[in-house]
């Protein structure tokens, strides 16, 4: 199990108040704005972009760049890991 | 029956009275402008009324200081649209003020206070209520009866309008004075910031690159009556409230519906009502916030009612920045004075159209020809849409 | 004349789906709570996770008001609230004034009055009128007015009610404002279906509403009301009242009580409600829950004097009144 896709489910439960939701019930590949995966919306965006500054200190100044980031779980750990590297170099 | 204009009153970031907004409007001044009274980070930019409120309560001769700038900012406006008109047992009068914010602007000052552990003074909070911030309005012009609040967010000044029109089209009251009032705050200012559509640089409504709105404040109040009451009154007739109409987008808590549902019933609704020709509306006054989802769903709207011949359009957001529940009657006074002084006003910070919609507004302050019939547009959270028609004739 | 199809209210009290409430009220006490219903009943999971204790109650309450009017499509939404979404209010003011950095924007959004109905308009997919009244304890009374007004102009029904939340922190207010309050404050919502026609559903009639704010010449504004309405104060079965024996409420006491109205006839409904600014609209749920029960009740008015400046008057009648 990735550890970082387990934390980050864990925090998009708790940011969103996704209350019927558990851990497991979220997969990796699933689109999280499609009404077949979480259903989330425009404010939810908001919500993730707040999340990603509150717990991995990364800056995500235009809204529209989190779209493609946010697809999926394997999309936003992916974008974590590549904004945390880039913040190392 | 008609429901006549016969007083106007304004206070925002252009002017503190009609004339003082007429004379930026004109010349293209722009208020908005690096904060200066509100406590936030010095460059911000917003449209403040450039007046702190001691001076306002001494200009207005407030006895109980205990009162929000939303009051004071109504105070000022609803004093000068009332003018020296007569209080007069004939004449049934009310009051519908509109706020978004109504005492905030004081509240968050006592709520730090309250986070410190310090000894905050709730007797500030007493005027924390919106229905508060009108009655204050009331007494200080010594209306009683008919008094009352709509809160709408951002198109509350228009249904303040509506409503009162539909009093007094129904014979409940013969003259009601109208409008709405919103005091800058930093519970609104980063509340915008955190959906992200706060412009750091200056709004730009309508433009490809627009990224979001400037925060205003300020207020506006019209006096409307009936043929009974002006002819007591004698007050002089501007020009009359011809449509209205308010209808819910019914889409999603804050944005926009992507095909303008909500807004193209609001527009289509309010000209049927007006009676008015759609080729006749001569100028339209723009909600144009400058954000990426209202400017593109407004311009949707404004295809859909009106095809290919969408009349000269556009928003004086630029100018005093949005000021929420104020803005609809802020804008419904600069409608009046289109009316009055034949002015079609330019939007300002416009360079490239929207590659979705490819309109362009007026960039230019026109005064060259007959302006007799406007359409004034308010969208607000929630899909509240509303849109009103204003005539120079019955 | 306007018809009441249908009476919904989600309070400290039985009243949710519970017809015939009114016969068996207790006082409230400090230690009551909302008798809510379970709202994923009524909402969508996906909105419900955001909504407050006021977005819940009023959509459920609206929801289900709809159902009993036998799933009309209203042709406006109209609200009233004193104090509008408090919950949400003060944790955005906490969060703004706490918080470093990005801000979560959801309670910003909510914390708007017009949230209420703009909420209800998006659970049922309605477009119509859709308005926020909020003069404090005259809230729901100028929604009631508004909603008549709608249908005078052609309006076939009309969803109208009131909701206010109570937040912890307002008694803090209280206390340290030394306010003294005859009963606990408390939430509470209560929807209407108003109606042009009348049906076999009419639950009662809607017959008059006024307000009076900054009360100057009271007994003239009394007299207007009765005089308007061609109804004599001795003709009232019941009137629900709201407050003390003070200022105000005690003129409108004196007035009626010299006029034929019985002190038996005469009952205090904050005791039921408890206090909130909208209190009026559940005192117009019980007026017409007694009227179902009760065929020998015609009139009844609720005078809410609530706030000592403002007055409101609703008159409600039986249908063969």
């Amino acid at each position: 199990m990735d550890s970082l896709k387990e934390d980050l489910k864990k925090q998009i439960i708790a940011q969103l108040n996704l209350e019927d939701v558990q851990v497991e019930d979220i997969d990796d590949e699933a689109l999280l704005f499609d009404a077949d995966g979480l259903g989330l919306d425009s404010i939810d965006a908001l919500e993730l972009i707040v999340l990603l500054e509150k717990y991995y200190s990364i800056q995500v100044t235009k809204p529209e760049e989190g779209k493609e980031a946010f697809r999926s779980i394997n999309s936003m750990a992916e974008y974590i890991r590549k904004r945390k590297a880039e913040s190392v170099l | 029956m008609g429901v006549q204009i016969t007083g106007i009153g304004i206070v925002s970031a252009i002017g503190k009275t009609v004339a003082e907004n007429l004379g930026a409007l004109k010349s293209g001044r722009s208020g908005i402008a690096p904060v200066q009274y509100l406590k936030e980070r010095p460059e911000l930019l917003v449209g403040e009324v450039k007046i702190g409120n001691a001076e306002l309560i001494d200009k207005l001769a407030i006895n109980n200081p205990n009162i929000s700038r939303t009051s004071l900012l109504g105070l000022t406006a609803a004093r000068e649209a009332w003018g020296n008109s007569p209080h007069h047992s004939g004449i049934r009068t009310g009051i519908i003020s509109s706020t978004s914010v109504g005492g905030m602007d004081r509240s968050e000052w006592f709520y730090r206070d309250f986070l410190k552990q310090g000894n905050p003074d709730y007797e500030v909070l007493l005027c924390h209520d919106s229905g508060n911030t009108t009655e204050r309005i009331a007494r200080e012009l010594g209306i009683s009866g008919y008094i009352n609040t709509l809160s709408t967010a951002c198109s509350s000044g228009v249904n303040a309008i509506m409503l009162g029109a539909r009093l007094i089209q129904q014979d409940k009251l013969d003259r009601v004075l109208v409008g709405g009032t919103d005091a800058l705050t930093s519970f609104t200012v980063n509340g915008f910031k955190s959906l992200m559509i706060y412009d750091d640089a200056w709004c730009r409504p309508f433009d490809e690159s627009r990224t979001g709105l400037n925060l205003g404040e300020g207020a506006a109040f019209l006096l409307l009556e009936n043929d009974k009451s002006a002819a007591i009154s004698g007050n002089k007739t501007l020009c009359y409230v011809k449509g209205w109409a308010n209808a819910a987008d019914a889409y999603h808590q804050t944005a926009s519906s992507p095909d303008g549902k909500g807004a193209t019933m609001a527009i289509q609704k309010a000209i049927k009502l007006s009676g008015v020709g759609i080729d006749k509306i001569d100028y339209v006054n723009a909600h144009g916030t400058g954000t990426k989802n209202n400017d593109l769903s407004e311009s949707v709207a404004l295809k859909n009612v009106f095809g290919d011949a969408i009349p000269p359009f556009s928003s004086t957001k630029p100018f005093t920045g949005h000021t929420l529940a104020a803005a609809g009657a802020i804008e419904s006074v600069f409608s009046v004075l289109a009316i009055q002084h034949n002015l079609i006003y330019p939007s300002l910070n416009f360079t490239t159209p929207i590659a979705e919609a490819g309109l362009i507004p007026v960039t230019d302050l026109i005064t060259d020809r007959e302006v007799n019939t406007v359409l004034s547009n308010s969208f607000g959270f929630g899909g509240n849409n509303s849109s009103v028609v204003f005539s120079s004739t019955l | 004349m306007v018809y009441i199809s249908a009476a919904s209210g989600i309070t400290h009290q039985p009243t949710f789906k519970n017809a015939g409430f009114s016969a068996s009220l207790d006082t409230i006490s400090s230690d009551t709570e909302l008798v809510s219903p379970n709202y994923k009943d009524y909402i969508d999971a996906g909105l419900l996770r955001r909504m407050s204790k006021i977005l819940r109650m009023s959509v459920a309450c609206a929801k289900e008001c709809i159902q009993q009017a036998g799933e009309i499509h209203p042709d406006a939404i109209v609200v009233g609230t004193g104090l509008g979404c408090l919950q949400d209010t003060e944790k955005f003011l906490n969060t703004f004034l706490s918080v470093e950095g990005l801000l979560p924007p959801t309670s910003f959004i909510q914390s708007t009055h017009n949230t209420i109905a703009g909420q209800i308009s998006l659970s049922i997919g309605n477009h119509g009128y859709n308005m926020t009244h909020t003069q404090n304890t005259l809230s729901f009374e100028h929604a009631l007015i508004d909603s008549i007004m709608m249908l005078a102009e052609g309006d076939a029904h009309i969803l109208v009610g009131a909701a206010d939340e109570h937040i912890s922190f307002l008694d803090s207010v209280a206390e340290q404002l030394d306010v003294t309050l005859p009963v606990a404050m408390t939430s509470g919502c209560s929807f209407f279906v108003l109606s042009k026609e009348k049906t076999d559903q009419t639950l009662a009639k809607l017959t008059a509403v006024e307000t009076y704010g900054e009360i100057q010449k009271l007994e003239e504004h009394l007299n207007n009301f009765f005089e308007s309405n061609s109804i004599d104060p001795a003709r009232l079965d019941l009137v629900l009242f709201s407050g003390l024996d003070i200022d105000a409420c005690g003129q409108v006491l004196h007035y009626l009580t010299s006029r034929g109205v019985k002190e038996d006839q005469i009952q205090d409904y904050l005791i039921y409600s408890g206090i909130y600014p909208t209190a009026s609209a559940f005192a117009v749920h019980y007026a017409v829950d007694k009227i179902g029960q009760d065929p020998s009740l015609k009139n009844v008015l609720v005078c809410n004097c609530m706030n000592r400046r403002n007055l409101g008057l609703t008159l409600i009648q039986s249908v063969e009144a």
